[in-house]
C-alpha cells in the first residue's frame, strides 16, 4: 500500500487505486495527467483512454491495487519510463509524457502488442517520487554496455538511464505452441541503466 | 552444477555456466548472457509422456534452456519452493513444476481423478537424482513431516508434492463429500502415511 | 522449515498465509478453507445434528449457514484461503463486522449474525476469530472514507454511509457529469465512517464471485429504477453471451 500525505498538493494516480482517505481531498478524473493536451489528444486518437485520477488538497490518501506490490522510485531530474499500466501514483510536480511506440514503424506496433499494454509508455521526469505496481514485486536489473538484458515484454515494467530497447525474435523461442502472444518476442535492453522486471506476465500465463 | 537462487520469494534466478536446465515454458521473464531456448518434450519420457499430459488436459510445456548467464524465472507472481535433491526422488503435482536441473530423470504419471464431477486429472511428475528442483505455489508453501504414527490429511487442491517413503491414499469420506462444497466438487482428501515430507500450499485453487 | 504434528504452532500463524488451529473443542470454520490436518477430526454441516444447540446459540444466519462447518475432534488443523494473509483476532465483549468471504472461522463463544450491510457478518461477544485479507490488514481510525472494494470490516462503531464526491460529480462545466464507466471506483463513492472505533481495510478484494457477491448485487439492485434495471439486464445478457 502507498500512503501519500498531501499538504495543499496534488498527486496523480491510477483510477480505482484510492482505497481510503482522511482530510480535505478532492478527486477528479484527469484525462491527461500533467502531460497537457497533446498527450490527451494522442491517446484519444488511438482510443486509449488515460485512466488517471488527480487527488488534490490536504490530508492523507491510501493507494493500493489488488494486492499488487508497490515499488517506490525517487527521481532526481532524470526520466523514468514505465508501462502505463504499471504506474500507481506520481508526484504532481513530475512532468509526465507519453512515448508513442508506433513511431518505430512496424517494430514499434508489434512491441505494443507484445507487451500487452497498448502503444504507450509513460515517461515521468523531474524531481519527485513515483510508485509503480507489479505482480509479485519488481526487481531491478542493471544494464551495462558489456551485459545487455533480455526480457519477456509482458514482464517488463519500466526502466531508467540511457537505455535503448529493441524487439528481438528468437527462432527457438517462436517454436512454442500455445504460448500467449508475447512469447515469440523478447525485449533487448542495451546501454547503461536499470530495467525493472516483475515476477509475472501481464495478462497471465497459465 | 547450475545454481538456483531466490532473488525474491517470487522470482528465481538460475545461473548457468555452459549448462542446461528445464523450465516451464513461458516462465522466463528476463535473462542475460548467451542463452538458447528450445521446446522440449519432457526429457527422458518421449512421445508417450507428452501424449499422456495432453490427454489429461493438464498439459504443460517444458523448455530446455542452455547457455551461460543468468535466467530469471517466475510464474504469475506465485511463491517459489526450492527442493534440492541429493540422490532423492520428489513427486510434484505436474502443474506446479517450475524448473529443474537437466540430467535428472523425470516422468509423469496419471494419479487419479481430481473430482468425480470435474473430471480433471491429477498428474504427478517425478524427478529423481541429484540437483535443484523448483515448484511454484499459491502462497508460501508449508513442508509437513509424515511419520508412521502421525499420518497427514491434505485437501487435494492444496497438495504440491512429497519426498521420502510416503504412501498416498485417497480417502473418500461421505461426510467430507457433502461438506467441502468448493465449486470444483472435491469429494476426497489425500492421506499420507509412512516417513517423509509433504509440501502444501495455503490455497484451494490453482 | 519442516513441521510435524508436535512442532506446528498451536492457534497461531504458520506463515502469513496459513494458520494452525489446535482443535480441542468445537469451532466454526468456513468450508473449503481446510488445507491439511494431523489427528482425527470430524467436519459436520451446519444443520440438524448433535450440534444443534451449539448452532442455535452461536450461528444465527440461515443465509451463510451453508458456507460454514463445525469441526470437532483432536488434531492440528491448517487453514488457508486463496493464498491470502490470515490474521487471528481477539474480541472482548466486542462487536465486529467483517466481509463474509473473509471470515474463516470463529469460537462458538461468539455470536455470528448477518449485518444489515449486505455481504457482511457481525460477530458479538468474547472469543477468537480468523479472517483473511488480500495483503496485510490495515487499521484506520475514523473519520475516514474508504473504497468499498478495500473494506474488510469495522469494529465497535456505527455502520458506514455512502458519500459521493461532489466536486467529481459536478465536473468542469458545472453540469452533473455522467459516470465515466459503468463501474464506480473508490473515487466517486466511498463508505464514510464516523464515530469511534476501528476500520479494517485490505489492499483490495480480488474478484470473487460466489454467494456473498451475488447477495450484494441483489441488494443493491433494489434501489434501481426501470431504466437502470433495463441497462443492468443488457449488461448481464452481454456477459452471458460472451462466455
Amino acid at each position: 500500500m502507498l500512503l501519500v500525505r498531501l499538504r495543499n498538493e496534488e498527486v496523480f494516480a491510477k483510477r480505482g487505486a484510492m482505497i481510503a482517505y482522511t482530510g480535505f481531498v478532492e478527486f477528479a478524473p484527469s484525462s491527461s495527467g500533467s502531460e497537457g493536451m497533446r498527450g490527451a489528444a494522442m491517446r484519444s486518437v488511438t482510443g486509449e483512454r488515460m485512466t488517471l485520477m488527480s487527488a488534490r488538497g490536504t490530508g492523507e490518501v491510501l493507494y493500493a491495487f489488488y494486492g499488487m506490490h508497490v515499488t517506490m522510485i525517487s527521481l532526481r531530474g532524470e526520466t523514468f519510463y514505465a508501462e502505463s499500466e504499471s504506474v500507481l501514483a506520481y508526484d504532481g510536480r513530475l512532468r509526465s509524457g507519453t512515448e508513442f511506440l508506433g513511431q518505430g514503424g512496424a517494430g514499434g506496433l508489434i512491441r505494443g502488442a507484445a507487451t500487452g499494454s497498448g502503444l504507450f509508455t509513460t515517461t515521468l521526469e523531474g524531481m519527485g517520487e513515483l510508485a509503480i505496481v507489479s505482480e509479485g514485486g519488481a526487481i531491478a536489473l542493471d544494464v551495462t554496455p558489456q551485459r545487455p538484458i533480455f526480457a519477456d515484454p509482458q514482464a517488463y515494467v519500466g526502466h531508467r538511464g540511457q537505455i535503448h530497447s529493441t524487439l528481438v525474435t528468437d527462432v527457438g523461442w517462436k517454436t512454442f505452441v500455445g504460448q500467449s502472444s508475447g512469447e515469440s518476442y523478447q525485449l533487448k535492453f542495451t546501454g547503461q541503466g536499470t530495467v525493472y522486471i516483475q515476477a509475472a506476465e501481464r495478462g497471465g500465463n497459465r | 552444477m547450475t545454481h538456483f537462487r531466490l532473488e525474491t520469494r517470487r522470482l528465481l534466478e538460475i545461473t548457468l555456466q555452459g549448462e542446461r536446465v528445464m523450465t516451464r515454458a513461458g516462465a522466463m521473464v528476463a535473462y542475460d548472457g548467451q542463452m538458447k531456448f528450445e521446446k522440449s518434450i519432457l526429457a527422458g519420457e518421449g512421445l508417450f509422456g507428452a501424449l499422456k499430459r495432453r490427454v489429461g488436459g493438464e498439459g504443460f510445456d517444458l523448455m530446455t534452456t542452455s547457455g551461460s548467464g543468468r535466467v530469471y524465472v517466475a510464474q504469475n507472481a506465485a511463491e517459489i519452493l526450492l527442493v534440492p535433491l541429493n540422490n532423492d526422488r520428489i513427486f510434484i503435482e505436474s502443474n506446479s513444476v517450475l524448473a529443474f536441473d537437466d540430467g535428472m530423470r523425470s516422468d509423469t504419471v496419471f494419479a487419479g481423478l481430481r473430482g468425480a464431477s470435474s473430471g480433471q486429472g491429477l498428474f504427478t511428475t517425478t524427478i529423481e537424482g541429484t540437483g535443484n528442483v523448483a515448484a511454484f505455489t499459491d502462497g508460501t508453501a508449508l513442508s509437513l513431516e509424515v511419520t508412521p504414527d502421525e499420518p497427514l490429511f491434505v485437501d487435494p487442491d492444496a497438495f504440491v508434492g512429497y519426498t521420502g517413503n510416503v504412501r498416498q491414499e485417497f480417502v473418500f469420506d461421505v461426510n467430507w463429500k457433502t461438506l467441502v462444497g468448493q465449486s470444483s466438487g472435491e469429494s476426497y482428501q489425500l492421506k499420507f502415511s509412512g516417513g517423509g515430507v509433504v509440501y502444501i500450499q495455503p490455497s484451494e485453487r490453482r | 522449515m519442516t513441521f510435524n504434528a508436535r512442532t506446528l504452532p498451536s492457534n497461531d500463524n504458520v506463515n502469513p498465509y496459513s494458520f494452525c488451529v489446535d482443535v480441542a473443542s468445537e469451532m466454526f470454520i468456513q468450508k473449503g478453507k481446510m488445507i491439511a490436518y494431523y489427528g482425527s477430526l470430524r467436519f459436520e454441516a451446519i444443520s440438524a445434528g448433535p450440534y444443534d444447540a451449539l448452532i442455535r446459540q452461536s450461528f444465527n444466519s440461515p443465509l451463510y449457514a451453508n458456507d460454514f462447518v463445525v469441526v470437532t475432534g483432536h488434531g492440528k488443523l491448517i487453514l488457508g484461503d486463496r493464498g491470502y494473509n490470515i490474521s487471528s483476532f481477539d474480541l472482548e465483549d466486542g462487536n465486529l463486522t467483517v466481509r463474509s468471504p473473509n471470515m474463516l472461522g470463529f469460537d462458538p463463544s461468539l455470536i455470528c449474525q448477518e449485518s444489515t450491510v449486505p455481504g457482511y457478518l457481525t460477530l458479538l461477544g468474547t472469543g477468537k476469530f480468523l479472517a483473511s485479507s488480500n495483503g496485510e490488514v490495515h487499521f484506520l481510525e475514523p473519520p475516514v472514507r474508504v473504497d468499498e472494494d478495500a473494506l474488510l470490516g469495522w469494529a465497535d462503531m456505527p455502520s458506514p454511509s455512502y458519500r459521493y464526491n461532489y466536486s467529481y460529480m459536478r465536473g468542469k462545466f458545472g453540469m452533473v457529469r455522467g459516470m465515466v464507466s459503468n463501474r464506480t471506483t473508490g473515487e466517486e463513492r466511498q463508505l464514510d465512517f464516523t464515530g469511534q472505533g476501528t476500520v479494517l481495510i485490505q489492499s483490495s478484494e480480488a474478484a470473487l464471485g460466489g454467494a456473498a457477491d451475488l447477495e450484494e448485487v441483489i441488494a443493491r439492485s433494489s434501489s434501481l429504477g426501470q431504466n437502470e434495471l433495463q441497462q443492468l439486464l443488457g449488461n448481464i445478457q452481454q456477459r452471458l453471451q460472451n462466455r
